[in-house]
């Protein structure tokens, strides 16, 4: 099952449900470039909050939805809020959800509101019970709203707090036995807070529960010397996916099994080719991985 | 042990005003000190934040450079951060901002550019509405008609201007520094009229009693109240043209609604 065939595009069904195989994040400035040459990839990615006015991009993602199934990815919907969910961003959500039909909608295990404020980042939550019930709470009345089943991704982070209590992959765990979301595996963020933290990122991938994962994400992320030199990884969404990172992806497809698989990329973003090309790649490591199973299961 | 209540708040004036005597107590060091770490996404922040807002004004951002725009941004990021994450509505007080920047006072038609590029991106992100459909207008008694008011599209804004900001504007974004100094900054008032027009935004100049017209009509004047007070106009061609070009939405009389605003989004 080759991600990027050489079928017609118009045989990929649009606006249904997300194949198990490779599909890309899709930013503005491919909107004509995907209308007009109408590449044969799977599906695609969009960030929900790019949606919320009307005009030329909407316009764009009703044309393109006809061809593509669509994942609405947001990053603003803020899970791990004290303070609550922005109600008004929800309903938000909803709106763009209720016209684009999307074949997952995904958010984040972290925060960026508090006091009313949105602060522009997926920021770390403590790992205590307390935050817990803050986030499963907020999942409920989100996928309540939505009428629907959401995705939770694992957050890059860059620093940790004295008092959580529970390692990040029994958080997401918990959070999807309680709440009955799913999980969005990024590949790219565990080898990045592993880094950060010195966790084992291939025991993490582990302690995930496979029947959960409904979504894989691979970007590219950079270094960054802090004062006194040591080195943060920054996941920045602005490169190729790392060598390491592809290793730590096929430990996830052998765990996972066929998950459609995401290519992001949001800054210093390429020519249209280039995320082609990182999606035909990953669509070679899935191929390996089916076959391997499939060997496996006749030995 | 905070509470997350705390916690949040505490790192939201960490992120925001850079205070993180309340955060860094809470966060593992391990190698790198807690600041530093804090810093990782203060800096994300402010950058995300400039970056939003240089999209936003990017005749403002040329007009002053990257340094001084920067310096602004910054400034104004930190004063008035966004209320919600939905960051095309982000910016709107930034033309008001720097009217109170000091280093900007050399460029003394910016806020008003600045004030046109906010039309423009309002203009650009509005929702789609459909126009309002003027057979139901035919149905009314003169009576009704009389004190009916317009809703505009949300598309639509109307900006008085000291300066030719509509000329300077473009002059700007194309880079056109031949028409850019043919520019009269002594030429009067602008009339400015910005809609989203099929795909693109435009800006229209118009005369001051038009103008006039169309704003009143558009800030909800009682249309009889609004021909009344523009008795020099020939209004009905005016108005028809408005209509025509699907500039209003919606009709109210003054008490209750004639015809519901039409919120659903157009196919």
């Amino acid at each position: 099952m080759a991600a990027v065939s050489s079928q017609p595009a118009a045989a990929i069904r649009g606006c249904g449900p997300i194949p198990a195989r490779a599909g890309i994040g899709l930013r503005f400035q491919h909107h004509r470039a995907v209308v007009e040459s109408r590449p044969a990839v799977a599906w695609l990615e969009v960030h929900t909050e790019n949606y919320m006015g009307g005009g030329t991009p909407l316009r764009y993602l009703d044309q393109i939805r006809r061809d593509y199934p669509i994942s609405l990815h947001g990053v603003g919907l803020s899970l791990g809020s004290a303070d609550g969910l922005d109600l008004a961003h929800l309903e938000r959500i909803r709106t763009v959800a209720e016209r684009i039909e999307p074949g997952l909608v995904s958010e984040h295990l972290s925060w960026s509101m508090a006091a009313g404020t949105y602060l522009a980042d997926l920021l770390p939550l403590p790992l205590t019970e307390e935050a817990l019930d803050v986030v499963c709470r907020n999942i409920d009345q989100t996928q309540t709203r939505l009428q629907r089943r959401i995705l939770v991704e694992n957050p890059s982070s860059y620093l940790q707090f004295a008092h959580s209590t529970i390692p990040e992959w029994q958080f997401l765990a918990a959070v999807a036995a309680r709440t009955g979301c799913g999980l969005l595996c990024d590949v790219n963020n565990i080898f990045v807070s592993a880094h950060n933290h010195g966790w084992d990122a291939s025991a993490y991938l582990d302690a995930l529960p496979p029947a959960a994962i409904d979504e894989i994400h691979l970007a590219g992320h950079t270094l960054r010397q802090l004062a006194g030199g040591r080195l943060l990884r920054i996941d920045d969404h602005g490169s190729r996916v790392e060598p390491a990172v592809w290793m730590l992806y096929r430990r996830a497809l052998a765990r996972f099994g066929a998950v459609p698989t995401l290519i992001e990329w949001d800054n210093n973003v390429p020519p249209l080719e280039v995320l082609i090309e990182e999606a035909a790649h990953a669509a070679t490591l899935f191929e390996g991985a089916a076959k391997e199973s499939a060997s496996a299961d006749a030995a | 042990m905070p509470t997350l209540l705390d916690l949040q708040h505490a790192i939201y004036r960490a992120i925001v005003a850079g205070d993180e005597r309340d955060t860094a107590i809470h966060v593992v060091a391990d190698g790198i000190e807690p600041a530093a770490r804090l810093s990782v996404y203060r800096n994300t922040f402010l950058a995300s934040l400039t970056a939003a807002l240089r999209l936003s004004y990017p005749a403002a951002h040329r007009l002053i450079g990257e340094a001084f725009f920067e310096g602004a941004a910054q400034i104004f990021v930190a004063e008035r951060p966004p209320r919600s994450a939905y960051l095309d509505e982000y910016g709107a007080g930034f033309p008001e901002f720097l009217t109170r920047f000091p280093p900007a006072a050399a460029v003394p038609y910016l806020p008003d550019v600045a004030r046109l590029e906010w039309a423009v991106n309002q203009a650009l992100h509005a929702p789609d509405v459909e126009p309002l459909d003027v057979t139901q207008l035919a149905e009314l008694s003169p009576e009704d008609a009389a004190c009916l008011c317009f809703v505009p599209h949300p598309s639509v804004g109307l900006l008085r201007a000291d300066y030719p900001v509509d000329a300077i504007w473009r002059a700007v974004l194309d880079r056109d520094d031949r028409a850019l100094s043919a520019i009269d900054l002594a030429a009067g008032p602008a009339w400015l009229m910005v809609e989203r027009a099929d795909t693109a935004v435009e800006v229209k100049r118009m005369r001051e009693p038009e103008w006039r017209f169309m704003a009143e009509l558009c800030a909800g004047g009682p249309l009889q109240a609004v021909l009344d007070s523009n008795r020099d106009l020939d209004a009905p061609p005016l108005l028809a043209n408005h209509l025509a070009a699907g500039r209003f939405i919606a009709v109210k009389s003054a008490d209750s609604t004639v015809a519901p605003q039409a919120m659903e989004p157009s196919p």
